[in-house]
C-alpha cells in the first residue's frame, strides 16, 4: 500500500452560473429563473421559520412553571395561534416544495425552466404579500383561536384579528395553488427525451402527489375562509346553530383541506429521503415502482380521512367509523416507504454524512410519529387523547421530526449543487444529532403527558405535570440550538465554503450531471435519458476497504 | 405559415408543445375552481338539509324569468364563442373578432340584467338578509341563508364573469392586431375554455336558486 | 355548412332542449327531499358543455386526466361531506334550567 494521500481537488471557481447572470436587485426581483425564484423562496421561508419558533421557544419558556411563566392566557393562546399559523401555511406546506422542488425539479427531468416560469414568479410575490398581511395581523396582536379557527369562537366571539389572518392564508393558498399546477404541468409536459415515467426519480413522483393536493385542496380552504370571514363580519349564519346554521360544516370544510394539507407537508419529505438514502447507500432503490405509487395512493387517500379530526365533534358514529378506518387504510402505503428504505440501506455501502443522518433520523422519528398516529385514529383510543399532548407530539414527530429533519436533509444533500459551495461536513453532523437529541427530548415526555390527561392550548397545568415540562422545554432549548447552527455554519459556507464539484456525491440523477452551480438555462444541450433511476452498480460490485 | 418557423419560449421543443401545455394549464386550474364553487355546493346542501322550509321558501322569492333568461343568454354566449374558436381554426379572423365581439355583449348584458336589475329588485324587496329582512316568523333562518348562499354566489360568479370579459376583450384586441390564424390561435381556445366554465358554472347554480326551493 | 358548425348548432339545441326539460321537471310536485333531482337535466349540460364546447375530447390526453380529477374530487367532498349530515341522529333537547 503507498502512502500517498490523495487530496481532492480544489475545484475552480465557476464562471458563469445562475449566481452571476445579474447582479442587480431588479435581476433577482423580476427573475423568471425557477433557481433564483427558489432562492428568493429560501430567504423567506428561513425568516417564517424562526418567527414561528420564537412563538414555540415563548411557548415552552411559559410552561416551565405550572401556573404559566407569561400569567396570560391570553397572550399565551395568541402565541400557540401564530406558532401554528406561522409553521403551517408560511414554513411547512411551501418548504420542500418551493425551495429543493422550485430548483430541482426542472433540473431533475432534464428542462430548462418550469413550464409556467411567469406563474412561478408571481407565487413567490404572492406568498411575500401574504407574509406581511400576516405579519402585520401578528403585530396588531394576533388572534387566539388556535390556527385551526373553529367556529363559533372566530365567527362570534374572538377579540383577535381573525378575518386578517385568514386573508393572509387565502393568499398564501394561491401562492400554493399556483405552485401546484406549475409542478404538475412541468412533470406532465416537460421531461427530457428518454425520461419515461418510470425514470423518474421519486422526488418528482413525491412533489407530483404533493402539488395534486394542492391544486384540489387548497380551492376549498379559499372558499371556508371567506365563509368565516363573512360569518365573523356580516353574521351570515351557515356556521351559526341559532340563525339555522352547522358549525360542522366549518370544521368539515376546514379538515378537507387541513388533512391533505399535511401530506402536502411529508410528501415533499418522503421524496428528499428517497433521494438520498440511495445516494448514500450507493445503491438502487428497493422497491421503486411500489414507493412511486404509494405516493400517489398517499396523494388520493390523505382526501378520505379528514373526520379523524372531529371524532368527538358531534359527527355521526357512522361517518366516524368510516372515516377511522380509512385512515388505517392511509398509514399502509407510508409503512410501505418505510420498509423499502429499509431495504435500500440492506447491503449498502452507507456513508454517514449530514444528509444520511438526518434522513435516517427522519426514518426512526417519522415511524413513532406515524405508529402514534394510529392510536389517535382508532375511535375509543381517540376519546381519552383528543385534544391532550398526545396529539401534540404526535404531529410534531411527523411535522418536525419527519419533515424539518428532510428538508434540513435535502437541503444539506443539494447545497452543494444550490450554491456551489460545500457545508463544513463536521458541523453539520453535529447539527444533525444535537436536533435528534433535542428533538426527542422536547417531545417525548409530551406523548406521556398527553396520555396523563394533559390538555393542549392551555396556559397552565396540574403541578403534577411539571417535570416532564421542564424536560420538554429543556429539550426546546437544544433543539433551537440544533435549528440555528445551520443558519450559521450555512451561511459561512456560502463565503468560505469548498467548492464543489457538479458531483460531489458521486449520486445519479441529471441534476447531478450539470454543473454546481448551474449555468441560466441548465443544460448546455438537453439530455436524453437512457438508464433507470438510482441506476448504482450491483452491491457485489463495491468493493468495502477495511 | 409553416409550423417550423413558429416560435416558442426556450423551455417548449416546439410550438406545438407550448400550445397543448397552455391548454392543459387552463384545463388544470379550471378544475380547482371546481374544487372552489364545490365548498360552496356543499354549504347549500347542509344550509338546506337544516332548514328546508324556509330554504325554500327564500328560493320562492327570487326572479325565476330574469334567471331562466340569464341562463339562456350564458348558454348561447358560450356557444357563439366556440363558433369564434372554430372560424379562426378555419382561418377567418373577421368572424372571430364578430363572435367574440358579439359573446361579450351577451355576458355585459347577463351582468346588467344579474346586478342593474335583478339585483336592484331584490333589494327592493328586502331580501337582502340584513336588518328588515322581508321574511319573517318561522321561516326566517332558512330564508336568511338562502339569501346569504344566492347573494355570495351570484357575487362570486359576477366576479368570475368580469375576469372572463376583460378576457375575453384582450382577445378582440389582438385578433384586431391580426395575432391570431389557424396556426397559432392558442390563446383563443385557453380563454374559450375559461368562458364555458363560467357558463357551467352559472348551468349548475341557476337550478341550486331558482329550480330546488320552487314546487307546484 | 361544415361538419363543425353543425355540431355547434345541434349542441346549442340540445342545450336550450336540456334546459326546457329542467325547467319543466322543476314544476313537478317532488317531495322536498326529492326536489334535488331537478339538477340532473343540469348535470347533463354540463356535460354537454365540456365535450362539445370545451372539446375535452380533443387535445392532449392529460385534459382528460383533470377533468376526471375534479370530478372525483367534487364527489369525494359532496360525498363525504354529506355523509355525516345525512347519518347523523338528532337528539331533542330538553332544557331544564334552575331556577
Amino acid at each position: 500500500m503507498s502512502d500517498t494521500v490523495i487530496e481532492a481537488p480544489e475545484f475552480a471557481k465557476v464562471t458563469a452560473s445562475y449566481l452571476t447572470d445579474g447582479f442587480t436587485l431588479r435581476s433577482w426581483l423580476l427573475t423568471t429563473d425557477h433557481k433564483r425564484i427558489a432562492v428568493l423562496y429560501l430567504g423567506t421561508i428561513t425568516i417564517f421559520f424562526f418567527v414561528g419558533g420564537a412563538a414555540a421557544a415563548l411557548m415552552r419558556y411559559n410552561l416551565i412553571v405550572p401556573e404559566g411563566m407569561i400569567g396570560s392566557a391570553e397572550t399565551y393562546n395568541r402565541l400557540f395561534t401564530m406558532h401554528g399559523v406561522v409553521m403551517v401555511w408560511f414554513f411547512l406546506i411551501p418548504a420542500v416544495p418551493v425551495t429543493l422542488g422550485n430548483f430541482i425539479v426542472p433540473l431533475m427531468i432534464g428542462a430548462r425552466d418550469l413550464a409556467f416560469p411567469k406563474l412561478n414568479l408571481i407565487s413567490w410575490y404572492l406568498f411575500v404579500f401574504a407574509g406581511l398581511v400576516a405579519l402585520y395581523s401578528l403585530f396588531v396582536g394576533g388572534v387566539d383561536t388556535g390556527w385551526t379557527f373553529y367556529t363559533p369562537l372566530t365567527s362570534a366571539y374572538s377579540k383577535g384579528h381573525v378575518v386578517a389572518t385568514a386573508v393572509a392564508i387565502i393568499i398564501a393558498g394561491f401562492s400554493s395553488i399556483a405552485t401546484g399546477l406549475n409542478f404538475i404541468v412541468t412533470i406532465h409536459r416537460l421531461r427530457a427525451p428518454g425520461m419515461t415515467w418510470y425514470r423518474m426519480p421519486v422526488f418528482l413522483w413525491s412533489l407530483y402527489a404533493t402539488s395534486v393536493i394542492l391544486v384540489m385542496a387548497t380551492p376549498v380552504l379559499a372558499m371556508t375562509l371567506l365563509l368565516l370571514a363573512f360569518e365573523r363580519i356580516f353574521h351570515i349564519g351557515v356556521f351559526d346553530p341559532a340563525l339555522g346554521g352547522d358549525p360542522l360544516l366549518f370544521q368539515h370544510l376546514f379538515w378537507f383541506y387541513s388533512h391533505p394539507a399535511v401530506y402536502v407537508m411529508i410528501l415533499p419529505g418522503f421524496g428528499v429521503i428517497s433521494e438520498i438514502i440511495p445516494a448514500f447507500s450507493r445503491k438502487r432503490i428497493f422497491g421503486y415502482k411500489f414507493i412511486v405509487w404509494c405516493s400517489i395512493a398517499i396523494g388520493v387517500i390523505s382526501f378520505l380521512v379528514w373526520g379523524h379530526h372531529m371524532f368527538v365533534a358531534g359527527t355521526s358514529l357512522y361517518s366516524a367509523l368510516v372515516f377511522s378506518i380509512l385512515s388505517y387504510m392511509v398509514a399502509v402505503p407510508s409503512a410501505i416507504k418505510v420498509f423499502n428504505w429499509i431495504g435500500t440501506m440492506h447491503k449498502g455501502f452507507i456513508r454517514f454524512d449530514a444528509p444520511m443522518l438526518y434522513a435516517l433520523g427522519f426514518i426512526g422519528l417519522f415511524t413513532m410519529g406515524g405508529l402514534t398516529g394510529l392510536f389517535v385514529a382508532a375511535l375509543a383510543a381517540d376519546v381519552h387523547l383528543t385534544q391532550t399532548y398526545f396529539v401534540v407530539a404526535h404531529f410534531h414527530y411527523v411535522m418536525v421530526g419527519g419533515m424539518v429533519s428532510a428538508f434540513f436533509a435535502g437541503l444539506h444533500f443539494w447545497w452543494p449543487k444550490i450554491t456551489g459551495r460545500m457545508y463544513p461536513e463536521m458541523w453539520g453532523r453535529a447539527g444533525a444529532v444535537i436536533i435528534f437529541i433535542g428533538f426527542n427530548l422536547t417531545f417525548f415526555p409530551q406523548f406521556i403527558l398527553g396520555y396523563l390527561g394533559m390538555p393542549r392550548r392551555y396556559h397552565s397545568y396540574p403541578p403534577e405535570f411539571q417535570v416532564l415540562n421542564v424536560l420538554s422545554s429543556a429539550g426546546a432549548t437544544i433543539l433551537a440550538a440544533g435549528y440555528l447552527l445551520p443558519l450559521g455554519y450555512m451561511t459561512w459556507s456560502l463565503f468560505y465554503g469548498k467548492r464543489a464539484s457538479a458531483n460531489p456525491w458521486g449520486a445519479t440523477g441529471l441534476e447531478w450531471q450539470t454543473s454546481s452551480p448551474p449555468l441560466t438555462e441548465n443544460f448546455v444541450t438537453t439530455p436524453t435519458v437512457t438508464e433507470p433511476p438510482y441506476n448504482y452498480p450491483p452491491p457485489e460490485v463495491v468493493q468495502h476497504h477495511v | 405559415m409553416s409550423e417550423a418557423s413558429l416560435t416558442h419560449e426556450f423551455q417548449y421543443s416546439s410550438a406545438r408543445h407550448q400550445a397543448e401545455t397552455a391548454i392543459s394549464g387552463m384545463w388544470l386550474f379550471l378544475a380547482t375552481e371546481v374544487l372552489f364553487f364545490g365548498a360552496l355546493f356543499l354549504t347549500w346542501i347542509y344550509s338546506r338539509h337544516w332548514n328546508q322550509a324556509g330554504f325554500d321558501a327564500g328560493a320562492q322569492q327570487t326572479e325565476l324569468a330574469i334567471g331562466t333568461i340569464n341562463t339562456v343568454i350564458l348558454v348561447v354566449s358560450s356557444f357563439v364563442y366556440s363558433a369564434g374558436v372554430a372560424f379562426i381554426e378555419a382561418g377567418n379572423s373577421r368572424r372571430l373578432i364578430q363572435c367574440c365581439a358579439v359573446a361579450w355583449a351577451l355576458g355585459v348584458a347577463f351582468l346588467i340584467l344579474k346586478f342593474g336589475i335583478e339585483w336592484r329588485d331584490d333589494f327592493a324587496k328586502h331580501l337582502f338578509p340584513g336588518p328588515g329582512f322581508a321574511v319573517q316568523g318561522p321561516l326566517n333562518g332558512g330564508a336568511r341563508i338562502f339569501f346569504v348562499f344566492y347573494f355570495l354566489g351570484t357575487a362570486l360568479h359576477g366576479l368570475h364573469m368580469v375576469g372572463g370579459l376583460a378576457l375575453v376583450g384582450w382577445i378582440i384586441l389582438r385578433a384586431r392586431r391580426g395575432e391570431f390564424s389557424p396556426a397559432s390561435y392558442t390563446p383563443v381556445i385557453v380563454v374559450g375554455l375559461y368562458w364555458s366554465f363560467v357558463d357551467m358554472v352559472w348551468i349548475v347554480l341557476y337550478p341550486l336558486i331558482y329550480l330546488v326551493g320552487r314546487g307546484p | 355548412m361544415t361538419p363543425r358548425f353543425r355540431r355547434l348548432w345541434l349542441t346549442l339545441v340540445l342545450l336550450l332542449v336540456l334546459l326546457a326539460i329542467e325547467f319543466g321537471v322543476s314544476f313537478l310536485p317532488l317531495d322536498p327531499s326529492a326536489r334535488p333531482l331537478v339538477l340532473i337535466p343540469a348535470a347533463l349540460m354540463v356535460g354537454v358543455v365540456v365535450t362539445m364546447f370545451m372539446e375535452v375530447g380533443r387535445g392532449p390526453e392529460i385534459i382528460r386526466l383533470f377533468a376526471v380529477a375534479a370530478l372525483l374530487w367534487l364527489s369525494i367532498l359532496l360525498g363525504m361531506g354529506s355523509l355525516d349530515l345525512m347519518t347523523r341522529i338528532e337528539y331533542q333537547v330538553q332544557a331544564s334550567y334552575p331556577r
